[in-house]
């Protein structure tokens, strides 16, 4: 036996099993961030092996672009969380209650 | 049953991401917790440059991911400052519940078809150089490339416009 695709694919579910469970779990928003990042990293786990086993380069093309949209939403979002913090004085998104008035 | 080295390597490795990736969502201070998303995605980089033979994503992995994305990160925790109070959360035990619940079938999901992947996986070197992949970033995906810059250049705007503006 050696290590395939099978224990490439559960070793990527389970670290966007952990990122997702970190969302549903969490409440400060930074944290939430944090874990999604954690998803996108489990993804890119399971692009690379399948290119790996395609003998295909085009797995990897995709991992890089992943990896722009990461870079992009990491931005965006820290500077949403940054007014978010002044405008609510914490970063606990039970805070997000305006629509709940 | 033969257990060769690079299977060891894997499953090192692979218990390094799953231990980090723990780290991340049930340590309680965000900067132990962002400390061990960046191991986390060190440790993927080594995967992908020890067994995958792909050192350029690996290289790219390090200095966008553990670079600058980390540094986001960090920057923003250590700007706002947080007292103790502010980031201890309450442990709400129907919320794990639930999360855990929707995990498993969600993973029950996957497994099943994961089940039909089989197939060794050559570790070790002799992947796809830059070469190759620069190959097919400027030929077919030229328009997702170009359009990912774009992307990112408006992410940008927008990030400068969020920060300044009083909302």
């Amino acid at each position: 036996m050696g290590v395939g695709l099978f224990q490439y694919t559960v070793l990527s579910v389970l670290v966007f099993l952990l990122g997702a469970l970190g969302l549903m779990i969490r409440r400060n928003a930074i944290i939430m961030f944090l874990c999604m990042e954690l998803m996108l990293n489990g993804v890119n786990i399971l692009f690379m092996a399948l290119a790996r086993s395609k003998g295909s380069v085009e797995g990897q093309v995709i991992v890089l672009f992943v990896m722009a949209v990461a870079a992009a939403e990491a931005a965006i979002g820290m500077a949403i969380i940054t007014s978010f913090y002044r405008s609510r004085g914490g970063i606990g998104v039970d805070r997000a209650d305006l629509m709940k008035w | 049953m033969m257990i060769n080295a690079w299977d060891v390597v894997f499953f090192f490795l692979a218990g390094l991401i799953l231990l980090s990736a723990l780290g991340v969502v049930f340590i309680r201070h965000p900067v132990y917790s962002a400390l061990s998303l960046l191991a986390n995605l060190c440790v993927t980089a080594i995967l992908y440059l020890s067994l995958m033979g792909a050192p350029f994503i690996a290289m790219v992995q390090i200095i966008v991911y553990a670079g600058a994305i980390m540094v986001f990160f960090l920057f923003v925790i250590m700007l706002m400052n947080l007292s103790k109070g502010e980031y201890q959360e309450r442990a709400v035990p129907w919320r794990l519940l639930l999360g855990l619940g929707a995990a498993a079938l969600f993973a029950f999901q996957i497994f099943i078809l994961a089940g039909e992947w089989r197939g060794v996986l050559s570790p070790g070197a002799g992947g796809f150089g830059v070469k190759a992949l620069s190959h097919f970033i400027f030929t077919r995906y030229i328009l997702a490339f170009e359009l990912v810059s774009v992307l990112i250049f408006v992410a940008a705007l927008g990030a400068v416009a969020l920060a300044k503006k009083k909302l």
